[in-house]
């Protein structure tokens, strides 16, 4: 006679996921010594839950071609990534800062950036006015200017991406003679903001200097976590 | 004045990237289709970055990054399926495309994919928090805004359907009894 039908289901399951205590435990494994088909029964469900995890041990990766499924979040939402990261950066501990404030006043941000070691600057452009851009290119000019082992990098996504696209940037000419003159400079684009814009049917031909990274999201998470100073205009 | 990352910082970011990964991973086994996958993990990980000030424990960055993967999921759900109530939305099945074709060369990743993707959503989603990333039951219900009544039975029913489901296939290919 089995005594199986005294623990139900749900409380079964809770032994395997260890959500009972010590003596509901001691209860089941008490009875499953003599009770083949409890013993049964556990380990099917135990069975049943490492196959889930099998089955997810590895998952695909995305080959994306067009952003098929980014038309049913709103335009906000995508376009959000900026905020994201000034809010970020801010809760993680005020210690960045973002240069909105800075406007014009490059050579000052620099003054204060050069107390940063090592010398590595990430510089986070998502709007396409031009005096933002600009500022962008400015600090980036002036901090490789006075630092000469300087490494800097300007990341473009959302609309500050214009800055890198052939057709679109007032400033081709400036980002090639700043490449030119610094090995040590990389102005990176987007990928998933370039996946966004080729889903829309857009030409997104880049300037020659432009490198082109995942997400701009990924970008930054791994550049501070390397140390790297970042700023966002 | 300083203006090096803290290593508070640097952990929370560390977390964040690693975090992707199990959005990911978990938003998958919802919906079985990589890119749509792809993009509810940014929106989860783009919403709850840009409310970050929200969060007032970051030892449950992750329980907090989940249940707003939850939402977008809904939202997605929502927008494929106007005028369902949530609780309807949980008991549907899924319409989704299957397995792709990395499992279709694993046949038992394959048959239990499909043994999921067979599941109503909301039994799909506690099974993949229970089993994929080790919640609570607890936690699985704040995740998911549910009782933590429901998130039992819903467990017990998916695990029981995934039992019949993956026992049919053993008898049928016996090679599966042989996976732990």
């Amino acid at each position: 006679m089995s005594d199986a039908k005294v623990f139900s289901d749900e409380r079964l399951n809770a032994f395997v996921d260890n959500e009972l205590g010590a003596q509901e435990c001691d209860e089941i494994l008490t009875a499953v010594a003599t009770d083949a088909e409890l013993g049964q029964r556990l380990c099917e469900l135990r069975s049943a839950k490492e196959l889930v995890r099998h089955a997810y041990g590895r998952v695909p990766q995305v080959r994306r071609q067009a952003n098929r499924h980014l038309s049913f979040w709103s335009g906000a939402l995508a376009a959000s990534l900026t905020l994201t990261l000034g809010v970020l950066i801010g809760w993680l501990g005020h210690q960045s800062a973002t240069a909105t404030e800075s406007h014009g006043t490059a050579a000052a941000w620099t003054e204060r950036l050069f107390a940063a070691e090592p010398a590595r600057i990430l510089i986070h452009l998502d709007s396409s006015r031009s005096e933002q851009m600009e500022a962008a290119l400015d600090l980036a000019e002036a901090y490789l200017a006075k630092a000469s082992n300087a490494r800097v990098e300007v990341i473009a996504n959302n609309r500050g991406l214009d800055l890198l696209r052939a057709r679109t940037t007032p400033y081709a000419e400036r980002i090639a003679e700043i490449r030119s003159h610094h090995e040590r400079v990389a102005f990176i684009a987007c990928g998933q903001t370039i996946a966004r814009l080729h889903g829309g049917g857009e030409d997104v031909a880049l300037v020659p200097e432009a490198a082109v990274t995942r997400t701009a999201i990924e970008h930054v998470a791994e550049r501070v976590q390397q140390g790297w100073t970042y700023l966002k205009i | 004045m300083k203006w090096l990352p803290s290593r508070e910082q640097r952990e929370l970011m560390e977390q964040i990237k690693a975090g992707r990964g199990r959005l990911y991973r978990v938003a998958f086994a919802w919906c079985h289709d990589a890119a749509l996958a792809d993009d509810l993990a940014q929106e989860a990980l783009t919403r709850g970055l840009s409310r970050l000030e929200q969060l007032r424990e970051s030892a449950k960055l992750m329980s907090w990054l989940f249940a707003i993967l939850n939402r977008c999921w809904i939202d997605h759900l929502r927008a494929r399926r106007r005028d369902v109530d949530d609780e309807l939305l949980s008991e549907l099945p899924s319409d989704l495309p299957g397995p792709d074709s990395h499992a279709e060369r694993q046949e038992t990743v394959s048959r239990v994919r499909r043994a999921i993707e067979a599941l109503p959503l909301g039994q799909r989603q506690v099974v993949t928090l229970v089993d994929l990333e080790g919640f609570s039951y607890a936690e699985v219900a704040e995740v998911l805004e549910i009782p933590i009544g429901t998130v039992m039975s819903r467990l017990c029913r998916a695990r029981g359907s995934l039992r019949g489901l993956l026992m049919e296939g053993a008898t049928a290919q016996p090679r599966l009894r042989s996976v732990k």
